[in-house]
């Protein structure tokens, strides 16, 4: 097998892995502090993109053209603007039904995603169709005999990887993240103990719809495109990848990330021809393993007293 | 008298916490055994682990010979153990009818052709069943007699316990678990749900009976033995007045001077 | 004003679902924008007094109190709007159609309102049984009827073989499972030619016992549009599945249902078969999908994947919370306002989705057991003395 080739669809795969890492770890920070499942974030994910792609053509009437300024203006504007969005639903749709049966909380943010997948299609100017996403990271390759390794692929890959490494950080390593994962195990007792319930699963959801933005924007720059279905199907990946990975585990989710990712490329790599049912296959694979292990792979994380 | 129940080397343990620490219990036939220990030391533990609810890290627990270790709560309810639980668990927006009868599963046909179709056979034995709760629930309460049909919810919170109970002995259990079925109530009614659970007895002098309590009264009136945990292990085990007396539990209950 | 201790008399019950029967008779039959949204308007302010001066509450009680006798007369008032609308193809395919969804979201009831399964690939299921019939239909000569019944079965087959795996883990597994395969069904679908493709199926029309369906019947020189022969096939459809809907609630089925939905835990420490009763539930009510999806093939002689996607599942969701979860009647009147509306009124069309999302939060948040709450759960309702 040639090497470049082998090495182009790995490269890919990482990407995808990286994007639905991210996902997944959304995913797994509502569950972790609410036991919810919060469909809206496939949907935040796209609301992101869009945002930033709107603050591009903005920014382009302005006349600013450096592309590194604008980029980071975008992500500055989509990520606070989703993680305001999260906060939001959190607030509004997710906290006052936490009492409700979970599946109450499943349909409202489900609901809630498709509010906001409609409202894109409807009321961004064309938004039916298919969106150009501008090209601000270098398309330039390097290139090692076969190889051909593009420079925005790597960028986007090492962010992604940064990124992940440093929510992980941040939950492990600062007070913030130990009050996260306190209200995780038992947010009863995190309440005696001092912690404001409803501002740490607001900052939850604030972190992971940034998160998702973030996916968003990437995703976005790395097709050059942006359709108001893509957080749909990226969305289910994400709960997928959670699920299998532990539902509650944010390495778990992180895990299930790539593996899907894995799981899809070696489809496309393995048997070209099936290209169209990656998405089956993979989904496939994922229900098999929550059969043999029923709480994910790492293990979910939940409380249930009997 | 022969065991009923009997677990040797109960283990049970929740990534870290060890809540049964090789436990060794004799439930004998019959009786009305008491389980005591401070809050924490493991008895709510003991009736999930005996009723299939959490599975054993580890040890046997065999019920009348046959070894129930691995058993689904589904199986050991089948074998004729029935509970109540720590924590209310009724069906709130279910009739009182309803709650007590979901507890009779083993007396009902279950099938899709009998329940869909042959309507006729399932109204009599509705109404042979209605007879059976209304019976049951009128040693408990006469006024929630009339209000069989009424919503779970509608009613107190002590009339949902002895609700509770009913739905526990509907299906003539061999062993009773109840996890401090008093919780809540006053003195008054207290004394009154353990006359009704005497009254039961008499009715069922077959029935075997084993209650978590923490009132020092009821305990001392109602059992004929009693077992203390703590941390998971058996402390002692006695008459009330034998482990009343027992220093360790007083150390236990009340703490070293 | 409608409130009294003894048990209300059938007539206003009567009266009710006359009133009802008309205004839907109107609805149907206008095409007329701006009469639409006076019509709605109306009905809207109708329907808050009725409620304001608890005549709702009252004519719900009459209902209930005499079942029987309201049962017919609902298929009569249905009969009688299905003559008035007797030759207008359009009317009557909405009509049918909205009686397909119920028996789609009966289905559903089962699964979510009275077990707890949850099931977001509804249209999925209705899709199975759509291309059952197509496929049967078009290639052998399996009688019509039978051809139905595949329809569910096969529904109904596929929906065990999907839960099955994820039976002993938690509900939100299986509203995983249920997601994926709402989306990825209609993307099978699209991809795979040998089931039409994304250009669909033709489907031919149903043949019961020698009787084309697609053939209108001539009655003393007037000839009526085929579509009535569809109505009342669909008719009979919902009749049937509704008596077994109502069946399976009164029984001790339907209570073993109610109680693994509410408390799984306690449910199986009572010996109930917690898994076998929730594959019960999710094979009946993807059998009576699969079923409604086999008619809806043959009347309207035309599937494509797009008839079967995620939303329309969200749909039949949308459907049963606006109506009351778990409350048979309250399905009706939701798939009636579900379906109808966005039909009638041009300028929402596109924003129905949007709609439909933000009605169903306001339900969520400010009244979760829906408009019509289901009544508690009995055995064997006493009837009226007359």
């Amino acid at each position: 097998m040639d090497i470049g080739f082998l090495a182009q669809y790995v490269l890919s795969g990482i990407m995808l892995g990286v994007v639905y890492a991210m996902v997944a770890v959304g995913f797994t920070l509502y569950f972790g502090v609410l036991d919810v499942i919060n469909f809206s974030h496939g949907d935040v994910l796209t609301a992101g993109a869009f945002v930033s792609l709107a603050t591009y053509l903005g920014l382009r009437a302005t006349g600013i053209d450096s592309p590194v300024v604008v980029l980071m203006i975008m992500l500055v504007v989509a990520l606070g603007s989703m993680a305001l969005l999260g906060v939001l639903i959190a607030k509004f749709f997710v906290l006052p039904l936490r009492h409700a049966p979970p599946f109450i909380t499943l349909l409202i943010t489900l609901m809630v995603g498709i509010a906001i997948r409609e409202s894109i299609r409807l009321f961004y100017p064309s938004g039916s169709n298919p969106q150009s996403f501008p090209q601000l990271l270098p398309k330039t390759a390097y290139h090692w005999g076969n190889l051909i390794v593009r420079q925005d692929t790597l960028i986007l890959i090492l962010t992604g990887l940064a990124v992940i490494a440093l929510v992980n950080l941040f939950i492990n390593h600062t007070r913030a993240g130990l009050a996260i994962r306190a209200v995780a195990q038992d947010g009863e007792t995190a309440k005696v103990m001092g912690i404001n319930f409803e501002w740490i699963v607001l900052l939850a959801f604030a972190l992971g719809s940034a998160l998702a933005a973030l996916a968003g924007v990437m995703n976005g720059l790395y097709y050059n495109e942006v359709n108001f279905g893509t957080g749909l199907m990226l969305g289910i990946i994400g709960f997928c990848a959670a699920v299998v990975g532990g539902l509650g585990n944010i390495y778990g989710a992180i895990l299930g990330g790539f593996l899907f990712a894995l799981l899809q490329t070696i489809v496309v790599v393995a048997v070209p021809s099936l290209t169209a049912y990656k998405d089956v296959f993979a989904f496939g694979v994922i229900i098999l393993l929550m059969v043999i292990k029923p709480t994910g792979l790492i293990g979910e994380v939940s409380s249930e007293r009997v | 008298m022969s065991a009923l129940l009997s677990c040797h080397g109960l283990v049970m343990r929740f990534r870290g916490l060890t809540a049964l620490d090789d436990l060794d219990l004799d439930i004998r036939r019959g009786e009305i055994l008491g389980l005591l220990g401070p809050n924490g030391s493991g008895k709510t533990t003991f009736f999930n682990v005996v009723t299939g609810v959490y599975k054993a890290s580890g040890g046997r627990i065999e019920f009348e010979s046959q070894d129930i270790s691995k058993s689904s709560p589904q199986a050991v309810y089948r074998a004729g153990i029935a509970r109540t639980f720590q924590r209310s668990r009724l069906c709130l927006p279910l009739t009182i009818f309803d709650n007590i009868m979901i507890g009779n599963a083993r007396h009902l046909d279950h099938g899709l052709w009998f329940n869909l179709v042959r309507r006729k056979q399932l109204r009599r034995q509705f109404e042979a069943c209605w007879a059976e709760a209304h019976d049951l629930l009128t040693i408990f309460n006469k006024a929630l007699g009339t209000r069989l049909l009424q919503a779970a919810g509608s009613v107190s919170m002590i009339d949902r316990r002895r609700i509770e109970v009913c739905r526990a002995l509907v299906s003539r259990p061999k062993l009773l678990l109840l996890d401090e079925p008093s919780a809540g109530m006053t003195h008054e009614e207290t004394n009154e749900l353990m006359d009704d659970i005497l009254a039961i007895r008499k009715r069922m002098p077959e029935l075997t009976i084993v209650i978590i309590e923490h009132g020092m009264s009821v305990i001392e009136r109602i059992t004929d033995r009693c077992v203390v945990l703590n941390y998971g292990r058996k402390l002692c085990e006695g008459t009330y007045g034998e482990i009343a007396r027992n220093a360790d539990v007083q150390q236990a209950y009340l703490g070293t001077s | 004003m409608f409130s009294s201790d003894k048990l209300p008399g059938a007539a206003s019950a009567v009266a009710g679902v006359i009133a009802i029967a008309v205004f839907a008779m109107v609805l149907l039959r206008i095409h007329d924008q701006w009469g639409l949204l006076a019509l709605g308007v109306i009905g809207g302010i109708a329907l808050l007094l009725a409620v304001r001066t608890g005549a709702a509450a009252h004519f719900e009680r009459a209902f209930a109190a005499h079942e029987r006798l309201m049962n017919g007369v609902v298929v009569v008032a249905f009969l009688g709007v299905i003559a008035v609308l007797a030759k207008e193809d359009f009317s009557l395919l909405i009509l049918s159609t909205v009686l397909l969804y119920c028996v789609a979201c009966m289905g559903l009831t089962v699964q979510l309102g009275y077990c707890g399964v949850m099931n977001f690939a509804g249209a999925a299921f209705f899709g199975a049984g759509a291309y059952t019939a197509a496929v049967l239909g078009g290639h052998t000569s399996l009688p019509h009827l039978l051809v139905v019944l595949a329809g569910g079965l096969v529904a109904g087959l596929l929906g065990s073989v999907l839960l099955l795996p994820v039976l002993r883990t938690r509900g939100h597994y299986a509203a995983l499972i249920t997601v994926a395969f709402g989306i990825l069904f209609r993307s099978f679908l699209d991809v795979n030619n040998t089931l039409g493709g994304p250009q669909g199926l033709t489907v031919p029309g149903m043949t019961i016992f020698g009787w084309s369906l697609n053939q209108g019947l001539a009655i003393g020189g007037i000839t009526l549009s085929f579509y009535v022969n569809y109505a009342l096939v669909t008719l009979a459809l919902a009749i049937v599945v509704y008596t077994v809907t109502r069946r399976l609630e009164r029984s001790w089925v339907g209570m073993h249902f109610d109680a693994v939905r509410i408390d799984e835990l306690a449910a199986s420490t009572f010996g109930l078969n917690v898994q076998g009763l929730k594959i019960m539930a999710f094979v009946i009510g993807n059998v009576f999908a699969g079923m409604a999806g086999a008619v809806f093939a043959m009347m309207t002689g035309f599937i494509s994947p797009t008839d079967f996607d995620f939303p329309t599942s969200l749909v039949l969701i949308a459907i049963i919370m606006l109506g009351g979860i778990g409350n048979l009647w309250g399905i009706l009147p939701a798939a009636a306002f579900v379906l109808i509306l966005p039909e009638k009124l041009q300028a929402i069309q596109e924003y129905r989705f949007l709609l439909y999302a933000g009605a169903v939060i306001l339900v969520l948040l400010y009244r979760s057991a829906g408009l019509f709450p289901r009544r508690l759960r009995r055995h064997f309702p006493p009837k009226a003395v007359s």
